[in-house]
């Protein structure tokens, strides 16, 4: 069975780049265009990895990792973020996310972080 | 208000570093090889940034600042360069709203390298808002706030950024809360030497002094050459040194350039583009002459500097109560940036930063544009402003 993800990012230009990264190795369950969208598809699909934005409206990344990971301790999040104050990093570590990748990105860094978070 | 001349370079190094880091993002995004020509600080009231922005077409993304820094970001293309960013992000294009989110993405993108930078240098996290898309004519592309008080400060920190493959160009301006920004680098009284700090509730004043002195030398032109001109733009730049000739550009100009003596000392050119020192020289010569720029349009265009240069600097002298001497002009044809770069490089031997005065000088149709640049010492300037008398409650000097 494909490793299943989930998509939180607001910009629709961003989840279509994700999208066709990721498409034919997994299974996107979801697309959540903020916070409290991404831990409500959490809650409904309980994916193997959420690639979660920062800067999101209504709640930002960092807040819905912390509710996901609270609610669900095994939840792997991983930051996709344009977002690379240190700060910032700290604090989606804090959060509970497993990995932080920096937009612009190319395909291997998100399937290296990926991999990094679930081994193939 | 103070503001150290010092942090205020650091703050000039970090944006700069910042656009660096935000044309990195945009060459990844749209494949494309993308380098900063220049990064400086503008400091000016709010009022005068009409002027610099009147009559452009942007596409832009807009960003509030909460935490560290407070403020808005705008990312500004103007509009052809989007077209061109669009083609690259999404070839063949999309749906309206599709393209908004490539272009406001993009933007986000890059405003988080600009603001990465200043974030870690203060050792604090900065909060941004969702990003904004906006399509905006003239100063309506920066944020609302920004005019609040039209007499009120602006730190814009303006950083220019090209392609070497297509004419991908865009600005990222910044535009910190004034307010916290001055708290963040300022201090109540004088720091340090005399000179070691600017007193910015004097910068509207300063400028206004130098429209005026550009103002006198636009009348300059006008009586000597019959040609009516105006003043376009005139502002206040912290530049570090060595981005002074990259200002300039590869553009050929002529002119004059005078060493300044007294307080403050430094360095002023007068340029004009070639066809419009040729146009101007013609008009000041009885005779008909050959095309070009021979010896009797240099001796012309040697005399209109060192008149419009003592109407440009006299007005300082008066306000600021000192003397400022000028040496004879020295007549110059070349690239804008191999203008500058011998004055830079005896301005450099004592500060890393300098502060340009700039004024543009047009005709209504815009056949004849000169500009006029000022480069005095650093310090020697701030010490001046500090005798100017306090603003009065009408910002300044009559606008």
């Amino acid at each position: 069975m494909p490793t299943s993800v989930l998509i939180a990012d607001d910009s629709e230009f961003m989840r279509n780049l994700l999208r066709e990264i990721l498409e034919g190795e997994f299974e996107i369950v979801g697309e959540a265009e903020n916070g409290v969208e991404a831990v409500d598809l959490y809650g409904e699909h309980a994916p193997d990895i959420v690639m979660m934005d920062i800067v999101m409206p209504i709640r930002n990344g960092i807040e819905a990792t912390t509710e996901i990971t609270e609610e669900h301790p095994d939840a792997s999040v991983i930051m996709c973020t344009s977002v690379g104050q240190e700060e910032k990093m700290k604090a989606a570590i804090k959060a509970g996310a497993e990995g932080y990748i920096t937009k612009p990105f190319q395909k291997p860094n998100v399937l290296e972080a990926i991999n990094d978070v679930v081994p193939a | 208000m103070y503001v150290d001349i010092q942090s205020l370079g650091e703050f000039s190094d970090l944006a700069s570093q910042g656009a660096d880091r935000a044309a990195d993002a945009l060459g990844q995004l749209a494949g494309a090889n993308v380098y900063v020509d220049v990064t400086d600080v503008t400091l000016m009231a709010a009022g005068d940034l009409h002027e610099s922005f009147a009559g452009r077409e942007f596409v832009g993304v807009e960003i509030g600042l909460q935490g560290g820094i407070s403020g808005q970001t705008v990312l500004a293309f103007e509009l052809d360069a989007a077209e061109s960013l669009v083609e690259r992000l999404m070839p063949g294009g999309g749906d309206g709203e599709f393209v908004r989110s490539g272009v406001t993405e993009a933007g986000n993108i890059m405003t988080s390298g600009f603001i990465d930078g200043w974030a870690d240098h203060l050792g604090v996290g900065i909060d941004m808002t969702p990003p904004a898309y906006v399509r905006a004519s003239g100063t309506d592309i920066l944020p609302d706030g920004v005019f609040d008080d039209d007499r009120q400060g602006v730190f814009m920190f303006e950083s220019q950024v090209s392609s070497m493959d297509e004419d991908l160009e865009f600005a990222i301006y910044m535009l910190p809360e004034y307010a916290g920004f001055t708290d963040m680098l300022g201090h109540d009284g004088p720091v340090g030497e005399a000179g070691d700090a600017v007193p910015v509730n004097k910068l509207p004043t300063f400028n206004r002094m130098t429209e005026q002195g550009a103002a006198s030398a636009a009348d300059n032109i006008t009586m000597m050459t019959g040609t009516e001109t105006d003043v376009d733009v005139s502002r206040l730049r912290f530049v570090p040194v060595q981005d002074v000739p990259a200002e300039l550009g590869t553009e050929t100009v002529a002119g004059t350039v005078f060493e300044l003596h007294g307080d403050p000392s430094g360095y002023l050119a007068i340029l004009f583009d070639e066809a419009s020192a040729e146009e101007v020289a013609g008009g000041m010569i009885p005779t008909e002459t050959e095309p070009g720029i021979g010896d009797m349009e240099k001796g012309a265009l040697r005399e209109l500097g060192n008149i419009m240069t003592s109407g440009f600097i006299d007005g300082w002298a008066n306000v600021l109560g000192t003397s400022i001497e000028h040496t004879p002009p020295q007549f110059v044809h070349d690239m804008g940036s191999a203008v500058m770069s011998p004055l830079v490089t005896r301005l450099g031997q004592t500060q890393d930063h300098a502060f340009i005065i700039d004024s543009t000088v047009r005709t209504p149709d815009g056949n004849v544009r000169c500009d006029i640049y000022a480069l005095p010492d650093q310090r020697e300037l701030a010490a001046a402003l500090d005798r100017i008398e306090p603003p009065a409650t009408d910002g300044g000097l009559p606008r």
